[in-house]
């Protein structure tokens, strides 16, 4: 009935070290839930039993009962059929609420567990792993283990225990008959694992032809816009019809493989019928067997077919859910490069944010962002960063902020090491607000309140007023319930930018790092929020990269990074008259509003 | 509110006044309606299927024969070794030619399943491929207006998961077929066997069918509903992980973890209440065929040892009786995916009959060719009004008419319907009243291609598809040569840095591929637009990540492109703005000024607010007074 889609990619195949690790860590990991993994494994044990009971009962009937003529043997033997069979649905009921309910638990820990381990890990994390395997680790991987534990496992046990069960009986009724039915059964087992290894590789292709289908399918359907303003469309339409083409080819192979397959696995079973039939026939002739015997031996083969079948094809869903898991407990084990020192002390609650001979180089980067650079910047001061694209200025940021950590040199608030300030106390004097609005799905108020989260509605709009947007955003028909759509398309591009600013204007820190974005607003829109984060400012350090001349003007010191070094700081005035790269900056700037 | 007694006409008595509820005749037929209405959409769905069938009618029918044929095999078998034991064992025939006889039967069966299941199988793959192309090729024609209601998820779903449901139905009608032939087969054998046991054998198996039938049904919302509970923590993971930089910056990781416990949660509950339909099913499903075997060993026991029937025929009985669980549970499970077929495609039909809204006129009009001595490119909108479904009206009585080979800038503030203006232009949506003329022809008179072709759009998103750099620039002309796609590229001021990546123009870019940054992507789009060479160039804010001093140098190759075509620009920077011969400025969805800068600057404080002309000259009483307070300052730059 079930058919597990299951297969690993040969580079994912786990060595034998590396699958008993895995399978050690996965049971220290479910420890919690052995009560009922246990009481699991018991109901599997009973009722497989009571499947491989039924035709032993039969033969009984048959030859004590039946031939015999004795119909108590024969009632007796009803009787105890009715009973296991009673006994199977009672233990078979309790299987699956137990084994689900030990799968469903330990996929609920190991999703919290990896999650908030993906969220302890520093922004270098995110820049090394794709956002598409992180979220794929979340939910593909996961997906296929709880696919697993609901059917797979389940049969996994049983078919593994029924093989070994059935032969167990087989051989008790009869070794004779039990040699005959093992001439057929090599040759299910050779095509099984022949089975196995070809549909793996079948599988593989197809669901990585499937994913570049979907990948096909939904670049389509998101860039729809442009598409038809370029009038695309037939194009793309040949473009997916490949790739869709291709898809069903590889669906084909693999029903190809799959057809031998189960054409040859119905012909040996009837062949093993006609074998039993033929030789045990001899035999009871010869007087070996009983009749009862050779019936419970045809009754018997499926309940010995069935099992090898499925479990040839769960291998593969077993081995894809091992791999599955090595990969997330590398997550796991992944130390955060930003991390909280055992030790950790709250922050100051003020004081200077001081940059100390720090240098810094990304991972893979060859040359170091930040070169021995020095700065400290004064309680409740106005700093702007400026410099070319590129020079290192939002790094700089980056690193007052702990979002990365100095590779040397120090960062300390208040005369404290940012290593060795807790996380909490980090995040309430130090806030970063990236100003090109990512928005999350929900309305324009959930947006917006995610820079504090337990700011009231009144709060929010407060907020909002202050950047003088609040009217604009109420006059949109559901206001400031507005849901924003996939990405924010709902809005236009400056409305989104707002709700980002939004943020900033909601967050209440000591010091407030800016890392200003080249804008999407009309001039006079922006003047007014410019204004209002003036007023944000005050009272407060804030650090702000800056791309604007009119910010720049207002900071109480301007410092100018040029390739990964601090080369001038002061104020306007000061380093105008420098003449040095401020200036020409400053004047390109002015150009540049001049036209 | 006082009800009235029964038996008298329902009156329900509201603040002073008398509502009649509805008249129940009329609910009722309300409701007989609504269940018409549902009968005629799965019928179309069904006819959209039955089309796609009937065109792969030969290699369904030949798979239908062959799953019939092996019926007859695999029926024979266990009437093969019945004959056997009796004759063969108990009688001492010829053993070895019964042997023979049944493993015929078996190289038969074996030969003909796989045929089924390979004709089954590869025939309804290809019903899901055709179907979705269709949707595909539907999808991609569709209105803009569409798209914006209908989220990307939604219509992946129309051509993946729902065609897949209509995949596992059409892959099971040869089988079905063969099973339904089996079960008449088999209960007519038994009943000539011994029509008494027959029946009290075949008793517990109709439970079977109804079970599995009960099941697939119950078990399907429970699945979807596991399904939606995945698919919700995907989403939390997928903007936690994309919106780090936010989550990090302001420390809201904690925010994220609850969203994320709290799907985690409900993926556990749902997922516990599938299992526990399972439990309640699937056992039973397992064991009803035991029942029927304990009244053969019983009663055929007895009956066998009466001298009524040979033990032959009891072990016959047994293998027939378990020959018909399957069959059993398989229609069980038709009749449920059935069902669900029959609701995906209610669901693909509902997005297959959606017209675009926006089509090409019978008999379209062409737009006058270019390069004649005549210049090309007049752009006029004529008393425009325009909203986007809700009451908002973004547009309201806009004129403007663009003379052929100039540029204009469209100036106004956030949300004021610049991109909105584009938007139409390319015809994404249609006119409320108005209308939009190219050439003096109105764009509904035109092919929606050719005026597609003939208006280059630089978006303000710039999206960029997952191919190379080149595939990217020559994304309107895709048989362009390498010269062509550098030249633009160098006009975009884009060559530069595309030399330096790592593959040069045959960098891989897009989601999946190098990152580029904001400026780098909108210098990308616009060599995207120039390679396109249309009539009428647009640039929707297209330089706005771009750095100031390298803009200067992207403009200078502007002034060369816009030669000889009539360009739009929507820029809030004043030197952007001064490429253009006009300023057009929009406010509240009208035309509120026309003319050159430094003319508006003078005359319009409307102009001046929007482009913050004061701000340069005095700070801070830009910071301190409210803008409708402000006092202009002008003066000349
Ligand atoms: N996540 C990253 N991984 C690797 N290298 C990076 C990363 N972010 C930045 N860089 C590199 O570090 C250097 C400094 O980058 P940074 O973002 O600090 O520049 P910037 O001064 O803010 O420039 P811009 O004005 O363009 O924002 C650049 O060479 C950049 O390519
Ligand atoms: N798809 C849509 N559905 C509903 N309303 C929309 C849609 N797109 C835009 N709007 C609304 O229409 C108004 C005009 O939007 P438009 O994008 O044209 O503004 P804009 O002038 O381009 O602004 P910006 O300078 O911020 O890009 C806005 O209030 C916006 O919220
Ligand atoms: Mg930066
Ligand atoms: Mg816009």
């Amino acid at each position: 009935m079930f058919q597990m889609g299951g297969g690993v990619a040969p580079e994912d195949q786990l060595d034998k070290t590396q699958t008993r690790r895995v399978m050690a860590r996965v049971i220290r990991m479910a420890s919690p839930f052995r009560r009922t993994a246990f009481a699991a494994l018991g109901c599997v044990v009973v009722t497989t039993s009571a499947t491989l009971a039924a035709p032993v009962l039969v033969r009984h009937g048959i030859d004590s009962g039946i031939r015999a003529r004795d119909l108590f043997e024969l009632n007796l033997s009803v009787g105890f059929y009715l009973a296991i069979t009673a006994l199977a649905y009672i233990f078979g009921r309790m299987q699956y609420v137990f084994l689900n309910r030990t799968g469903e638990s330990f996929l609920r820990e190991l999703r919290l567990k990896v999650f908030a381990s993906m969220q302890r890990q520093s922004l270098a994390y995110y820049d090394r792993n794709k956002a598409g395997v992180l979220v794929a680790r979340m939910t593909a991987d996961i997906e296929t283990m709880g696919e697993l534990i609901q059917w797979g496992l389940l049969q996994f046990l049983a078919s593994g225990f029924l093989v070994v069960l059935a032969f167990a009986v087989l051989f008790s009724l009869s070794w004779q008959l039990t040699l005959v039915v093992l001439i057929v059964f090599p040759v299910i087992v050779v095509a099984s694992v022949k089975f196995q290894r070809d549909s793996n590789s079948a599988y593989l292709t197809v669901r990585e032809r499937v994913g570049q289908n979907l990948g096909t399918l939904q670049e389509g359907i998101a860039a729809v816009r442009v598409i038809q303003a370029y009038a695309q469309e037939d194009n793309q339409i040949e473009r997916f019809e490949k790739s869709n083409r291709s898809l069903f080819a590889s669906h084909v192979r693999s029903i190809r493989i799959s057809t031998w397959y189960f054409g040859l696995v119905e012909f040996s079973g009837v062949i093993a019928t006609s074998l039993v039939v033929g030789i045990g026939g001899w035999l009871v002739h010869e007087g070996v067997v009983s009749l009862g015997t050779v019936v419970a031996f045809i009754l018997l083969l499926s309940s010995l077919f069935d099992p090898v079948q499925q479990l040839s094809q769960l291998y593969n869903g077993v081995q894809s859910a091992a791999a599955a898991l090595h990969k997330l407990f590398a997550i796991l084990d992944a130390t955060p490069e930003v991390d909280e020192a055992p030790d950790a002390l709250a922050l100051p609650s003020r004081g200077n944010l001081k940059v100390d001979d720090v240098m810094f180089t990304y991972q893979g980067g060859s040359t170091p962002a930040l070169d021995h650079v020095s700065l400290e910047v004064r309680d409740g001061e106005r700093i702007a960063l400026v410099g070319p694209t590129g020079a290192g200025k939002s790094t700089l940021a980056k690193l007052m902020a702990r979002l990365y950590d100095p590779v040397m040199g120090v960062v300390s608030y208040g005369g404290v090491d940012l290593r060795r300030g807790t996380h909490k106390s980090l995040r309430q004097r130090i806030v970063v607000v990236p100003q090109e609005g990512f928005l999350f799905n929900g309305t324009i108020r959930d947006n917006v309140r995610l820079a504090r989260i337990d700011a009231t509605d009144a709060e929010v709009e407060a907020a909002l007023d202050r950047l003088g947007v609040l009217a604009h955003f109420e006059r949109l028909p559901e206001g400031l319930d507005t849901e924003v759509r996939e990405r924010g398309t709902r809005l236009s591009a400056g409305e989104r930018q707002l709700v980002a600013l939004g943020r900033a204007a909601l967050v209440d820190p000591a010091v407030l790092v800016l890392d200003e974005a080249t804008s999407n607003l009309d001039p006079g829109t922006e003047a007014e929020v410019e204004a209002a984060l003036e007023r944000l400012m005050q009272g407060r350090t804030t650090i702000v990269v800056a791309h604007r001349l009119t910010t720049v003007q207002r900071a109480d010191r301007i410092v100018v990074v040029n390739n990964a070094k601090i080369t001038e700081v002061g104020t306007h005035g000061e380093l105008m008259a420098l003449g040095g790269h401020y200036s020409a900056l400053a004047r390109a700037w002015e150009k540049s509003h001049a036209g | 509110m006082t009800s009235a007694p029964i038996g008298d006409k329902p009156i329900a008595v509201l603040g002073g006044t008398t509502v009649v509820e509805l008249d129940p005749d009329a609910a009722a037929s309300a409701k007989g309606e609504a269940e018409e209405q549902a009968r005629a959409q799965r019928n179309l769905g069904w006819q959209l299927l039955w089309r796609a069938l009937l065109d792969q009618r030969r290699a369904l029918v030949f798979g239908v024969a062959i799953g019939i044929t092996w019926t007859a095999a695999k029926v024979a078998v266990p009437q093969l070794t019945k004959a056997a034991i009796d004759r063969g064992i108990e009688r001492n025939g010829p053993l070895l030619a019964w042997s023979l006889f049944i493993a015929g039967a078996g190289l038969a069966t074996g030969l003909l399943t796989a045929g089924r299941r390979y004709l089954a199988f590869r025939e309804s793959r290809w019903t899901e491929t055709l179907l979705r192309e269709r949707i595909f090729a539907h999808i991609q024609r569709l209105h803009v207006g569409y798209h914006d209601r209908t989220q990307t998820g939604q219509l992946m779903s129309r051509a993946s998961s729902d065609l897949q449901q209509v995949q596992q139905f059409v892959v099971m009608i040869p089988i079905t077929l063969s099973n339904v032939a089996q079960l008449f087969a088999v209960t007519l054998i038994l009943v000539l066997t011994d029509w008494r046991l027959a029946i009290v054998a075949l008793a517990p198996l109709p439970f079977i069918n109804v079970a599995s039938r009960r099941f697939s049904s119950r078990i399907h919302p429970a699945v979807l509903a596991v399904q939606n509970e995945q698919a919700q923590l995907a989403s939390v993971v997928e903007e936690s992980v994309s919106g780090v930089r936010v989550v990090k910056g302001l420390g809201t990781e904690s925010v994220q973890f609850d969203k994320l416990r709290k799907e985690a949660d409900d993926i556990r509950a749902v997922s516990l209440k599938a299992a526990g339909i399972r439990s309640r099913f699937l056992p039973a499903i397992d064991l009803l065929p035991s029942l029927g075997l304990i009244a053969v060993l019983g009663y055929g026991g007895h009956r066998v040892v009466n001298g009524d029937l040979s033990i032959g025929d009891l072990v016959a009985f047994n293998v027939y009786l378990t020959m018909l669980v399957w069959p059993l549970r398989n229609i069980g499970m038709m009749v449920a995916l059935g069902q669900r077929a029959a609701a995906a495609l209610v669901r693909v039909h509902e997005v297959l009959s959606t017209e675009p809204a926006v089509r090409s006129p019978k008999q379209p009009r062409s737009l006058p060719a270019r390069h004649t001595s005549q210049p090309v490119g007049a752009v006029s909108f004529e008393n425009v009004v325009f909203g986007y479904g809700d009451e908002h009206r973004v547009l309201n009585d806009l004129s403007v008419s663009i003379a052929p080979g100039e540029s204009v800038a469209v100036v106004g503030a956030t949300g004021s319907g610049k991109s909105t203006i584009v938007r139409l232009l390319l015809r994404f949506y249609d006119v409320d009243q108005g209308r939009i003329t190219l050439d003096g022809i109105d764009l509904r008179k035109l092919d929606v291609h050719e005026l597609r072709r003939n208006i280059g759009v630089v978006f303000e998103e710039t999206f960029l598809f997952n191919d190379s750099v080149r595939n990217n620039i020559a994304f309107a002309k895709p048989d362009a040569d390498l010269a062509t796609v550098e030249r633009a590229a160098r006009l975009a001021g884009a060559h530069e840095f595309i030399m330096r990546l790592p593959e040069g123009y045959d960098t891989p870019i897009g989601e999946r591929g190098f990152s580029l940054s904001g400026g780098q992507r909108q210098r990308v789009a616009i060599a995207r637009a120039i390679v396109a060479d249309p009539r009428v160039l647009v640039l929707d804010d297209a330089t706005s990540a771009v750095d100031p001093s390298k803009e200067h140098e992207i403009r200078d190759a502007m002034r060369t492109v816009m030669e000889g075509r009539t360009t739009i620009v929507i820029a809030h920077r004043p030197g952007t703005i001064a490429l253009a011969d006009r300023i057009v400025l929009i406010d509240e969805g009208r035309v509120v000024a026309v003319g050159q800068h430094r003319e508006l600057l003078d005359t319009s404080e409307r102009y001046r607010e929007v482009l913050a002309a004061w701000a340069v000259r005095d700070d801070t009483a830009a910071a301190e007074v409210p803008i409708a307070a402000r006092t202009p300052v002008v003066g000349g730059e």
